[in-house]
């Protein structure tokens, strides 16, 4: 029963004037169950109030602005969804147009920026359509909103490959897909975030189509198969860590945005395959605080994905396999030098 | 005069020594490879990793040719561990090695071109071929194909398990090629055991 169905004070002193056993009974009731659903309602606020201050904190949005933007991203998507593909809203649209503007909506809310609105960033000439033919031109960029990060990584991408190779061309956006991108630490699944970051890069780098619609004139792609030929099992890398691993000089803030090319790329295997292993600072950084040493494993996080020679190694099993090499190795040299004292002796007498 | 048997023939001999080169190997490069860190450099990690799959491959198949031609030519009844007596030929083996040698005992049991191992050598040469080495054999391939691991074991990578019993297996071999090497030296003289393995004739 809702509360402001059951004025508390009004039904208590009513079961006090009414004297008879059976009314005070149900009074009595009443009023427990009106306590329960006064504390259930509590408990609501306090859950939503928190629920709603928690959003607001990783998103920076309140509950309503966020279901505010849904509603009106669905207008966006009524066109800008690939069933709008199959059955067009709309007579007389450019389909070719439309194709290449199409969004998953499922992806996009699942994305870092899937709270916002649409208009957020296409927020010029985006109200009516037809869209202004300008629309596009005025369209925000990263740094409207990231301009403090942007700063920093801006430096960095100075010295980046990229940079140096496609200075004008080359933006944010190359790489990071505002509708579709998570941010590692939110992805935190290591196999996840793989799979994002290195679709990037392969993206380009292993699809000759692709690679030719950014690269600058006349450079043919590199074979990036042959270029890692000195990398055992090279594509079983690709799917078990980021190309910017190796690709990225070593940061103490995440993963640098210096990215490097194959003349100043990590080459050292050991700089993953050692107990001290760059892994626990590059890909499971965000899961290098949960390191517990999971049954004596050295560096267990990174077993729940993938067991890296030299990395993931039983210390303990390690010492018991040393001391019984010794044993045996010390135990057959004590043996021969027996022996040997023995024949000495055998031959004096 | 030295009585001297024709013991080995040359197939034999050859495997044996394949063998041993390429256990050496895969011991050196495996141990380059579990305990690679910065600074320690037995063989670099990426010609280790390289080294240890050739010799590997190579190994698998040595294997398998040595299975086939044991099968073949009735050898593989050496390594068969023979009851009755056979604790009580382990243990009379077992007093030389502890007692015996040193006071200038003769070996208990005489190699024969009908029995070429002692009890205790039998055991193990069985044991370490037919139970240890296949199992090294088959995690090492399924390390070179680890699509074959399970996916995931205990929540955690399903290489785990293979690459611990690749481990553990290899190591019972590098303990017993220690032990083996040493126990080469205890022919009539240090070096006559290995002078058999090599030319195949034994003398007593």
């Amino acid at each position: 029963m809702p509360i402001e169905d059951t004025p508390l004070l009004y039904r208590a002193k009513r079961a006090a004037k009414v004297a008879t056993h059976a009314e005070m009974k149900a009074a009595w009731r009443m009023m427990m169950k009106s306590l329960e659903s006064a504390f259930a309602v509590v408990t609501l606020c306090v859950t939503l109030l928190g629920g709603s201050l928690a959003h607001a904190q990783s998103t920076g949005l309140s509950a309503e602005a966020i279901e505010k933007n849904r509603v009106a991203n669905l207008k966006c998507f009524s066109c800008h969804e690939p069933a709008a593909l199959e059955h067009p809203p709309q007579a007389g649209l450019d389909m070719k147009k439309l194709r290449a503007a199409v969004r998953d909506p499922d992806v996009f809310k699942g994305s870092d920026h899937g709270r916002l609105a649409c208009t957020k960033c296409h927020n010029e000439g985006y109200d009516d359509f037809p869209h202004a033919e300008d629309a596009k031109d005025n369209t925000g960029t990263c740094t409207d909103c990231h301009s403090k990060k942007a700063a920093k990584i801006e430096e960095e991408f100075e010295q980046s490959v990229h940079a140096k190779r496609m200075a004008d061309t080359f933006t944010c956006t190359n790489c990071h897909n505002p509708h579709l991108m998570r941010i590692a630490a939110k992805l935190a699944d290591p196999k996840k975030i793989v799979d994002q970051d290195n679709r990037v890069c392969l993206g380009c780098h292993d699809s000759d189509e692709t690679f030719a619609k950014y690269a600058p004139e006349k450079k043919e792609r590199p074979p990036i198969d042959d270029i890692h030929s000195w990398l055992p099992n090279a594509r079983m890398h690709w799917k078990a860590v980021r190309c910017v691993e190796c690709h990225t000089p070593l940061s103490t803030e995440g993963i640098s945005h210096v990215i490097l090319d194959k003349t100043k790329a990590e080459r050292k295997c050991v700089a993953c395959h050692s107990a001290n292993s760059a892994l626990m600072v590059r890909l499971y950084r965000h899961l290098a605080k949960d390191e517990q040493q999971k049954y004596g494993f050295l560096n267990s996080v990174i077993l729940s994905n993938s067991y890296v020679i030299g990395a993931t190694r039983n210390q303990k099993l390690d010492y018991l396999v040393a001391a019984l090499v010794a044993l045996t190795f010390f135990g057959v040299l004590l043996h021969g030098l027996l022996r040997y004292i023995a024949k000495r002796l055998r031959e004096k007498k | 005069m030295t009585e001297r048997i024709y013991l080995l023939p040359l197939w034999l001999r050859l495997w044996h020594w394949t063998n041993a080169a390429l256990i050496l190997t895969l011991c050196a490069t495996g141990v380059s490879l579990h305990f690679s860190r910065p600074g320690f450099v037995l063989i670099e990690f990426s010609w280790a990793v390289r080294i240890h799959n050739v010799a590997g491959v190579s190994l698998a198949c040595l294997y398998a040719v040595f299975v086939v031609a044991n099968a073949i030519s009735g050898n593989w009844w050496q390594y068969v561990p023979k009851p009755p007596g056979i604790l009580q030929r382990c243990w009379l083996q077992t007093r030389y090695y502890c007692w015996g040698v040193f006071k200038g005992e003769p070996e208990p049991f005489k190699i024969t071109l009908e029995t070429n191992f002692n009890a205790l050598q039998a055991l193990t040469y069985w044991a370490v071929i037919y139970m240890v080495l296949p199992i090294t054999v088959v995690t090492g391939l399924i390390f070179l194909y680890p699509n074959f691991a399970p996916i995931e074991m205990f929540g955690m990578d399903g290489l785990l398990p293979v690459a611990i019993l690749h481990y553990l297996s290899a190591v019972i071999i590098l303990l017993f090629a220690i032990a083996h090497i040493y126990l080469g030296t205890m022919g009539t003289k240090v070096g006559s055991l290995f002078k058999t393995m090599i030319t195949g004739w034994h003398e007593h």
